[in-house]
């Protein structure tokens, strides 16, 4: 059993309608042709980055994305160009999911490990994110364009967890509950802890 | 961490549809690029390496090459631990078809429905180090102890989106790859599937020993010399060695004119004196997310059998580097590295008993 407390969070699904101007004043300026998703992206890393109390993560420290259908907004767009002539340089770097992680990495002038998966399986993923986390934790987040978009990101860090009580997660959404603090996991189980006040 | 061993290896390429056929004809220098068309003022021949196996209906071919390298590397024996599918590309050949919409859930319980795959499924899409980065995964995972069975299976095929979009930014030779070679003007893309089995309770000559992969933002498209360089130290530390410990480096080496020489810069800053280097993008392309994990396969086959590469065109002495022209007497340690789109930089570190 492998546990996290949960350091810092940005759960936006969808984000708030003011989300792009918000990410403008995040980043100093608008965003240039990087596509809604990876916009999105960055609001909700950026945010939950802000929400721990951190401007970039330590060198050890892992970066993970997931998504549902990623760029499939912008993949479509490409498609289409494509069937006149090649397609603008920039569209096509909007259909890479990996562009995210370095725009991330860019922002918080970090450089590391970082990965992204095709996959809304969140146990699978802090499955994998505890066996590949050292004391740096993860950055993790879920990032999706459709219905309105999704931006959820936690700052995970590996935790003994000692005298901490967990319950079963009554489903793998649970562990974006603002009153979530810990995460446990194992081959089977996911269990949460909620904090004590 | 438990020790993590390659098990089996399948691989289709532009050389063959195994690891036989590949070695054949790598013996023979039968390395043949065909080429794609695109439409458009900006369009015309792109050099492309197929793998020499067609059927019109894309999900069927895909399925037909997965079931073929995937019984190669004996992964049958694996289906109950984890799958780690690797592709910068996914199904979106299917989707140009019509027969697939882009869902990456969809598509994971394709590949995985073909496997009759029951453990849990991961995909991973990192550009050209997606299926390294699929290996650095599976490593932890079996390492911690987990799982005890993996596979990870690259996979890139054939369409016209990464083909289009790698045209457009200029980065496609106009014949052949060259890698670190006077001449080199660009990649040339290539298919391949191909699958590595993991195992912590099986045991056989190859280890994998640890990894790394850095993200830089700094060059969205390319390489950084100081990523490649923090890269290889991240990566020795994760295996226990030293650089000096490093035999033979698979570099990228896909023969970009600007990617080749910030590799070879990286190179030089990371090891004092360098290791014997061999290339394999002549032989069978660019394959993107399938590159990493198709080119272990394929090396580490070749140093067990004997054959090697050949490069056609004359080194490039400005560079500093040079690939070797003949396979190696003997090889213990060796380091398979890709670097890719999205300022993405891996190598994985094999030992050989």
């Amino acid at each position: 059993m492998s546990t996290f407390a949960i350091s810092g969070r940005c759960i936006a699904a969808p984000p708030p309608p003011d989300w792009c101007a918000r990410l403008a004043l995040l980043l100093g300026a608008k965003p240039r042709r990087i596509g809604t998703w990876a916009e999105l992206g960055l609001y909700g890393a950026l945010h939950c980055m802000a929400d721990a109390g951190e401007s970039t993560l330590p060198q050890d420290a892992i970066l993970m994305l997931a998504s549902r259908r990623g760029t499939y907004a912008a993949t479509g767009l490409v498609l289409e160009q494509l069937r006149e002539d090649l397609p603008m340089p920039l569209a096509f770097l909007q259909t890479q999911p990996g562009q995210l992680l370095a725009l991330l990495a860019a922002q918080m002038q970090w450089s590391g490990h970082a990965c992204f998966f095709a996959s809304t399986a969140h146990h699978a993923l802090l499955r994998l994110a505890a066996a590949q986390s050292g004391s740096g934790g993860v950055l993790l987040g879920w990032v999706d364009e459709m219905e309105g978009g999704s931006t959820n990101w936690l700052r995970l860090r590996l935790d003994a967890a000692a005298g901490i009580n967990f319950v079963p997660a009554t489903s793998d959404l649970e562990i974006f509950s603002p009153a979530v603090s810990h995460i446990a996991i194992d081959a089977t189980h996911l269990q949460v802890a909620y904090a004590t006040k | 961490m438990k020790p993590v061993y390659l098990c089996g290896r399948g691989l289709a390429c532009a050389l063959g549809l195994n690891l036989g056929q590949s070695l054949a004809a790598l013996r023979q220098g039968d390395v043949t690029t065909g080429s794609r068309f695109l439409h458009g003022a900006m369009g015309g021949h792109f050099p492309y390496q197929s793998i020499p196996f067609q059927m019109n209906d894309w999900n069927e071919r895909a399925c037909e090459l997965v079931q073929r390298v995937a019984s190669e590397a004996g992964a049958q024996n694996a289906k109950h631990g984890a799958l780690f599918i690797a592709t910068s590309s996914f199904d979106i050949g299917a989707v140009e078809q019509g027969i697939a919409q882009i869902n990456y859930d969809t598509f994971a319980n394709k590949v995985a429905a073909w496997l009759e795959w029951t453990g849990p499924v991961y995909v991973i899409s990192t550009a050209c180090t997606s299926s390294l980065n699929a290996l650095i995964a599976a490593h932890a995972l079996l390492g911690t102890g987990e799982a005890d069975e993996a596979v990870v299976l690259g996979f890139e095929l054939d369409n016209k989106l990464t083909l289009g979009g790698f045209a457009a930014m200029q980065l496609l030779s106009s014949s052949s790859s060259k890698p670190f070679a006077t001449h080199r003007d660009g990649i040339v893309l290539g298919e391949a599937v191909t699958c590595l089995r993991l195992s912590t309770s099986e045991r056989s000559d190859w280890k994998i020993l640890g990894g790394a992969n850095v993200v830089d933002g700094s060059q969205p498209t390319g390489a950084s010399v100081s990523a490649i360089v923090s890269m290889y130290q991240r990566a020795l530390a994760t295996s226990g060695l030293t650089a000096d410990n490093i035999d033979l480096i698979k570099v990228q080496a896909a023969g970009s004119p600007g990617n080749d020489a910030i590799e070879a810069q990286g190179l030089r800053a990371a090891f004092g004196k360098l290791p014997m280097l061999v290339s394999l993008k002549a032989a069978i392309g660019h394959t993107m997310g399938a590159s990493g994990a198709a080119e272990i396969a394929l090396l580490s086959t070749c140093l067990e059998q004997g054959a090697w590469p050949r490069y056609a065109d004359h080194a490039d002495e400005t560079l500093g580097v040079e690939l070797i022209p003949q396979m190696p007497e003997s090889v213990r340690h060796i380091m398979a590295t890709i670097l890719g789109f999205g300022g993405s930089h891996a190598t994985v570190v094999l030992e050989h008993a």
